[in-house]
């Protein structure tokens, strides 16, 4: 469907936060989900780019989705131009969505880079899903650089701790957040403990391995190019591991985007 | 009763089909994918993903990419075979009242044979696509569609073993498009279907290496549309039968082109991907279109192409 832009803000360098006001027949996203979004005046780029949901409102007046996201080609680049008042296309919401735990005690949440929209999502659902009780919600950032933390304020609202890691210093730890996170990974070795965890495919792949024979559920949302988003065209592929449950391949936009960290095969 | 509409009605080898809208193989799964976004039951036929006789996993990811108004694909055909095709997929696109036509694809002549065979006995399917033009895959594929003796045998054993309506899916990757058309008429094809993609690539060139883990890809969408619609043309005035045009068609606009050049029908490929009622929108238009030419058959709009602009 069309939607109509309310908000199209450079946040920092390269990071824009999207505002799109949606006709009420837009289902409420689950997060994980995601939207294909184009600009319906262009046949090049053509197709729809897929963005995790950030936000989403529906109240009496309006439905608005809201996209976090990072300039890395042409596709990013244009939509970074268009203005309030334009109309972008906005399909889903699609895929499958992150399994969430009420009864949860320890939630944590990995994030690298632009994987914290998404990841934002989920955490603000646990928050209002664990209100009544004590859940600890616990977030692990990792960014090139202080001011790559996009979205930062926003996290430390609704998760009860943030840690940080940069690769040259300047917030938080030094290095990897993966190596942060390892380092704390014997605190959330229990059954009631739930990881989320989004991110570029080295971060997954190393997640992967630090949870390698560890029964605690761990849940990741994984990206590949996208043509239809919908499962027809077969171009999303990934490989899974023997005995992932689901054939030897898993469309990412219909199969996922969410899957249990175990099930991927990382060749 | 019938509506006050234009006939839309069309015969595309001997399977008549309400309207000249088809979803173009491979972009439009196995149906079940696109139901939630549109009347399925509206389509003039369903098109399926390829089948082959073994299951086959296809190609390794990165498997498409964008290029300027159109995208590489080198999927390569993966798929759960014949025998899952008629046993999981065919039942769900049978509770629709749209007919449905299967897209074959082989590596002998002998896999061709053989899936004709299971799927006409299979009674679900009520025409054969036989795919002689995959660029993506390593055996089979365009060997068929660009040998002209391959060509003919495909067709002959094919049309042999069914009586189904037999549409033949040619390749553009070839010198003379309208000499392999020929020549599957020849063998007894009801139809032909054109273009399949075009052979193309990609590079990465600050890894210089290519976008594609295949290397190469098929291109499709709007950057073929002019080379699909001059192949079309050329090949209907060669042909007695059915031209099915495909190839970059976004909307009804497009699909007109190619039904005014000569195509008995039009498929929707890359289209869906990015309006997945894409199909459904190009059907009223071209009613539309219809309408405001006062035209109430579209048999007499298919073909009415002047050439030499002697109307002006
Ligand atoms: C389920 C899902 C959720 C996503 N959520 C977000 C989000 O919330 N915010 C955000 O900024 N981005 C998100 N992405 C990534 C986003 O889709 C890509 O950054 C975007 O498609 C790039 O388009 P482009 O035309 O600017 O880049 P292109 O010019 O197409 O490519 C530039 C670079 O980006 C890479 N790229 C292209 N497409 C993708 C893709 N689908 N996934 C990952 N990398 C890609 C290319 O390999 C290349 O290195 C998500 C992707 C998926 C699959
Ligand atoms: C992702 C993808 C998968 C395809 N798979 C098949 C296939 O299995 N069999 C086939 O005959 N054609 C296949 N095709 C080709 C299309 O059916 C069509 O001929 C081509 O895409 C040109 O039309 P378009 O520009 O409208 O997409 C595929 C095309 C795409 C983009
Ligand atoms: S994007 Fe087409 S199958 Fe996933």
């Amino acid at each position: 469907m069309n939607g109509k832009i309310v908000r199209n803000e450079q946040i920092s360098a390269g990071h824009f936060l999207l505002r799109v006001k949606l006709a009420e027949s837009f289902k409420t996203p689950m997060p994980g989900q995601f939207v294909m979004m184009r600009d319906p005046g262009r046949i090049d780029p053509l197709l729809g780019r897929p963005f995790g949901v950030y936000g989403f409102e529906r109240s009496q007046e309006e439905v608005t989705v809201e996209i976090l996201y990072k300039v890395v080609g042409k596709g990013t680049l244009l939509l970074s131009k268009l203005r309030e008042g334009d109309f972008v296309v906005v399909l889903g919401p699609y895929g499958r969505a992150f399994d969430t735990h009420p009864e949860a005690g320890k939630v944590v949440f990995i994030c690298g880079g632009i994987g914290v929209a998404p990841i934002t999502y989920l955490a603000e659902h646990y928050r209002s899903l664990t209100a009544a009780r004590d859940a600890e919600l616990i977030c692990y950032y990792g960014a090139s650089k202080a001011e790559n933390l996009v979205g930062i304020k926003e996290l430390k609202r609704i998760c009860g701790r943030v840690i940080t890691s940069t690769d040259d210093g300047s917030h938080g730890f030094q290095g990897l957040i993966t190596e942060r996170f390892s380092a704390d990974i014997s605190l959330y070795d229990t059954g009631s403990s739930k990881i989320y965890a989004c991110g570029p495919r080295s971060m997954l792949k190393e997640l992967s391995e630090l949870m390698a024979g560890s029964s605690v559920f761990c849940q990741i949302l994984m990206e590949e190019r996208m043509a239809c988003g919908v499962g027809a065209c077969l171009g999303c592929t990934v490989l899974l591991k023997d005995g992932g449950g689901r054939g030897e391949r898993a469309r990412v936009c219909v199969d996922g985007p969410v899957f249990d960290i175990g099930d991927i095969h990382w060749g | 009763m019938k509506n006050a509409g234009p006939e839309m009605q069309v015969d595309i080898g001997g399977l008549i089909i309400k309207n000249p809208v088809l979803t173009a193989s491979g972009t439009f799964g196995y149906g079940s994918e696109y139901v939630p976004y549109l009347d399925i039951t509206r389509l003039g036929a369903i098109i399926a993903k390829g089948v082959s006789l073994e299951p086959r996993a296809g190609n390794k990811p990165p498997r498409i990419m964008e290029t300027p108004c159109g995208m590489l694909n080198a999927i390569g055909l993966e798929n759960p075979g014949v025998h899952v095709f008629i046993k999981e997929k065919l039942p769900f696109l049978r509770q629709f009242s749209v007919p449905v036509i299967a897209n074959v694809f082989g590596e002998t002549i002998d896999d061709f044979k053989r899936v004709t065979e299971l799927l006409s006995e299979s009674k679900g399917v009520d025409g054969l696509e036989i795919n002689i033009s995959c660029p993506n895959v390593k055996k089979g594929g365009t060997i068929f569609g660009s040998d002209p003796d391959m060509a003919l045998a495909v067709t002959r054993e094919v049309k042999r073993l069914t009586d189904l309506p037999v549409i033949i899916k040619l390749t553009p990757n070839v010198t003379d498009i309208c000499l392999i058309a020929e020549t599957v008429e020849e063998g007894g094809a009801d139809a032909v279907s054109l273009i399949n993609t075009l052979t193309g690539m990609s590079v990465d060139i600050e890894r210089r290496i290519p976008h594609l883990a295949n290397v190469t890809g098929g291109l499709s969408g709007p950057a073929v549309k002019p080379i699909a619609l001059r192949m079309v043309w050329q090949v209907a005035k060669r042909v007695k039968i059915p031209v099915i045009g495909i190839g970059g068609i976004m909307n009804a606009s497009d699909a007109l082109e190619f039904l005014i050049v000569g195509a008995r029908a039009v498929q929707i490929g890359t289209a869906n991907f990015i309006n997945p009622s894409a199909t459904t929108d190009i059907i009223d238009g071209i009613e539309d279109y219809l309408k405001r030419h006062n035209i109430d058959d579209i048999n007499d709009l298919i073909g009415t192409f002047d050439e030499e602009g002697k109307a002006c």
